[in-house]
C-alpha cells in the first residue's frame, strides 16, 4: 500500500476516534491521536513484518490502545458499530483495552508492566510480539529492570516501540524530568535502536521491515501528541481535556476529514 | 530437617527433569536445593536479579504461553510486586505460583523490614488467589503435586523454620483431593466422650510455624481437663466453607493464633467465614501487637516477648473462658 493510501486511511482513524472519545467523553484522545500512524503502518503496510494474524502487539501504553480499535474494525474483528458504542454498557470497547476486545492481548491501565508481560510471552511462545510504550512511561523503574532482563537473555523476538511524543501529562518531558540522551540509554542497554519520525510512513516501513540484527530491537518513533488536531497538537494540557465546544469539534472534523 | 523450601524445590525438580515446560525464577536468592537445579536444568532456570516486578511480569508472559512458571523470593518482597501480582496475574489471569520463604517473623534478626507480618491480609485481598501456609513437609509435596497439576495463581507461605513439633504430627497423612480441597485438618481432636455439658467446647485454629505453639497450648489446656481440638487451617484462602462449618459448628469458643498483625489477617479470614456460614461464636484472636518490632532477638523470642509464649496465650485463654476478655 503506497504512502499516501495510508495517509489517508490515518486521517480516517483519528477521525473515528475523534468521535467515539468526544462522544463518550473518556479517555485520553490527545494519547491515542501520535500512535496512529504507527499502528497504520504496522496493520495496514503490507511491506512492514508486523502480521496481526499471527504476531501479538502489547499496548504497555494501555491508555492508547483505543487508537487501534477503528484499524480492528476495519480488518473485521468487530463490527463498525462497537466503535460508536465505546465505553457504554452495551459495547465492548473499553479506555483500556484486554483480552476480552477481538484483536487485543493482556490488560491495559498500568505502565511500565506490559513490555515485562510481553518478555516473558515472548520467550514462552517464540511469537514475535510488538510492544508499544509511551515515553513518559519509561519514568517506570520496572521497564528498566525489564529492559536489562531482555538484553541478558537476548529475546529477539519481541520488538520495542517507544511513542516519543514528548509530553507527560504536566507538560514536555524534558522540563519535567530529563529521559534524554534516550538512544543512548537504550544503547547502553544493549538494544540497536533507530529514531524515526513517527509519523513519516516510509521511515516507519524502514524500521519495521525485515531486520538482520540478532540484538534486541528499540523504535523511538518521534511523534506528535494531537496529532491531526491542530488545536491540540503538542499542547500538553489536552492530555486530560476532550474538546466539547462546537467550534472546536467542527474545527477538527473539518481537519480530519 | 529439610526445609519447607528444599522439600518444594526438590520435589519439583523431579518434575522439571521430566517436562521442559516447567520454569523457576528466583529474584536473588539461592537455596541448596536450586544448586542441583542449575546445574542440570539451566534452561529452565532464570536468575531475575532482584527485580520483582519485571520478575513477575514475565513469569505472567510466560504463563500466558502456557508455561508452569514458579518465583521464588523472601516473602516479604510480595508486597513490593503486589501491583504486578495483582494486575499481570490476577488481573491478566495469568496462573503462576509464588514461593514465599519466610513469613511471619522468620527473619526476626533482620529487623521488619525482611519479616512479613501483614502479608496474610495483602495478600488474601487480591481475586482469585489461593493461599497456602503448610504446617509439615506432606503438606509441601502435596502443593508440588497440585501447583504442578492445576495451574493457577497460588502464594505458597513456605516456613525457614519448621515447628518440632509439627513435622509428625500427621503420621497418617499424604495427599488426597479431598485434604488439598478442604486444606483444614483437625490435628488434635479433644471432645470428651462423652461431651462434658458444663465445660465449653474449645478449638484453636492456627497454621505454618505457630501451630508447635498451639500444639503446646492445646497440650496444657487437654492436661487441663479442657474439652479442646487443635484445627490447621492450612488453606487461608479460599476457606471451604462447606467443611468449616461442619468443622467448627460443635464448638462454643474459637481461638485463633496467628504470627501476622492482626487487621485483616489469619483470625479476620476465620471470622468473615463464620459469618458467612451465619455461625456466632465467641472467637479470640491471637496475633501480634499493631507495631513493627524493632528490638534484636530471634524468631521465638520475639514470639515470646510479643503476646505469642506459650504462656501468655494460655493465660489469655483462660481469661476469656472466664469471660474477662
Amino acid at each position: 500500500m503506497n504512502n499516501q493510501k495510508l495517509k489517508k486511511i490515518a486521517k480516517s482513524v483519528r477521525k473515528r476516534i475523534f468521535q467515539f472519545k468526544t462522544k463518550s467523553r473518556f479517555g485520553h484522545l490527545a494519547s491515542c491521536l501520535s500512535t496512529v500512524d504507527l499502528l497504520v503502518s504496522l496493520y495496514l503496510d503490507d511491506e512492514t513484518n508486523f502480521d496481526h494474524k499471527n504476531d501479538i502487539l502489547i499496548f504497555s501504553k494501555g491508555h492508547g490502545a483505543p487508537a487501534v480499535y477503528p484499524i480492528l474494525s476495519d480488518l473485521e474483528y468487530f463490527p463498525e458499530k462497537e466503535l460508536d458504542l465505546y465505553c457504554t454498557p452495551n459495547g465492548i470497547l473499553r479506555l483500556h483495552s484486554d483480552s476480552t476486545i477481538p484483536g487485543c492481548f493482556f490488560v491495559g491501565g498500568s505502565l511500565g508492566n506490559g513490555i515485562g508481560y510481553a518478555a516473558g510471552l515472548a520467550y514462552g511462545s517464540e511469537k514475535k510480539v510488538f510492544v508499544i510504550l509511551g515515553d513518559a512511561e519509561l519514568y517506570e523503574g520496572s521497564v528498566w529492570e525489564t529492559l536489562l532482563f531482555i538484553s541478558h537473555h537476548n529475546i529477539n523476538n519481541i520488538q520495542l516501540i517507544i511513542d516519543r511524543n514528548g509530553l507527560g501529562i504536566l507538560g514536555k518531558t524534558e522540563e519535567l524530568l530529563k529521559l534524554e540522551p534516550l538512544e543512548d540509554k537504550f544503547k547502553s542497554f544493549g538494544f540497536d535502536v533507530a529514531t524515526v519520525d513517527g509519523h513519516d510512513f516510509e521511515a516507519l516501513r524502514s524500521v519495521f521491515s525485515h531486520s538482520s540484527s540478532t540484538r534486541p530491537q528499540v523504535v523511538i518513533a518521534n511523534t506528535i501528541k494531537g496529532k491531526g488536531v491542530s488545536y491540540m497538537e503538542d499542547v500538553w494540557q489536552y492530555h486530560t481535556i476532550i474538546p466539547k465546544e462546537k467550534e472546536d469539534l467542527e474545527k477538527a472534523l473539518e481537519e480530519l476529514s | 530437617m529439610t526445609s519447607q523450601r528444599d522439600v518444594f524445590i526438590g520435589e519439583l525438580f523431579k518434575c522439571a527433569k521430566k517436562d521442559k515446560d516447567i520454569f523457576l525464577l528466583s529474584v536473588d536468592m539461592g537455596a541448596s536445593s536450586l544448586d542441583q537445579w542449575r546445574e542440570e536444568l539451566p534452561n529452565q532456570f532464570f536468575a531475575a536479579g532482584i527485580s520483582e516486578q519485571n520478575a513477575i511480569n514475565f513469569a505472567a508472559g510466560m504463563a500466558s504461553a502456557g508455561k508452569k512458571v514458579y518465583i521464588y523470593f523472601m516473602a516479604v518482597w510480595a508486597a513490593r510486586c503486589f501491583e504486578q501480582i495483582r494486575y499481570s496475574c490476577a488481573m491478566g489471569e495469568n496462573p503462576i505460583t509464588i514461593l514465599g520463604n519466610g513469613v511471619g517473623l522468620a527473619y526476626a534478626p533482620a529487623g521488619p523490614a525482611h519479616n512479613p507480618t501483614e502479608d496474610i491480609a495483602y495478600m488474601r485481598s487480591l481475586c482469585g488467589i489461593e493461599i497456602y501456609s503448610p504446617s509439615n513437609n506432606s503438606m509441601v509435596k502435596s502443593l508440588v503435586e497440585l501447583t504442578y497439576k492445576e495451574p493457577k495463581l497460588r502464594y505458597i507461605r513456605l516456613e525457614r523454620k519448621q515447628a518440632a513439633e509439627m513435622q509428625n504430627a500427621y503420621p497418617s497423612w499424604k495427599f488426597n483431593a479431598n485434604s488439598i480441597k478442604s486444606g483444614l485438618e483437625t490435628v488434635k481432636p479433644g471432645l470428651f466422650e462423652p461431651r462434658h455439658p458444663t465445660k465449653p467446647k474449645i478449638c484453636i485454629l492456627s497454621s505454618g510455624y505457630m501451630m508447635g505453639r498451639a500444639s503446646e497450648v492445646w497440650q496444657r489446656l487437654i492436661s487441663n481437663k479442657h474439652q479442646v481440638s487443635l484445627v490447621d487451617l492450612w488453606k487461608i484462602k479460599p476457606i471451604d466453607l462447606s467443611i468449616f462449618k461442619s468443622t467448627v459448628e460443635e464448638y462454643d469458643v474459637l481461638i485463633t493464633i496467628e504470627e501476622q498483625t492482626l487487621s485483616g489477617g489469619f483470625g479476620s479470614a476465620i471470622l468473615e467465614a463464620l459469618s458467612d456460614v451465619g455461625l456466632k461464636k465467641n472467637v479470640l484472636r491471637i496475633g501480634l501487637p499493631e507495631r513493627y518490632i524493632f528490638e534484636n532477638g530471634d524468631r521465638d523470642h520475639h514470639l515470646d516477648n510479643n503476646g505469642l509464649s506459650v504462656d501468655s496465650i494460655y493465660e489469655k485463654i483462660l481469661l476469656i473462658l472466664s469471660n474477662k476478655i
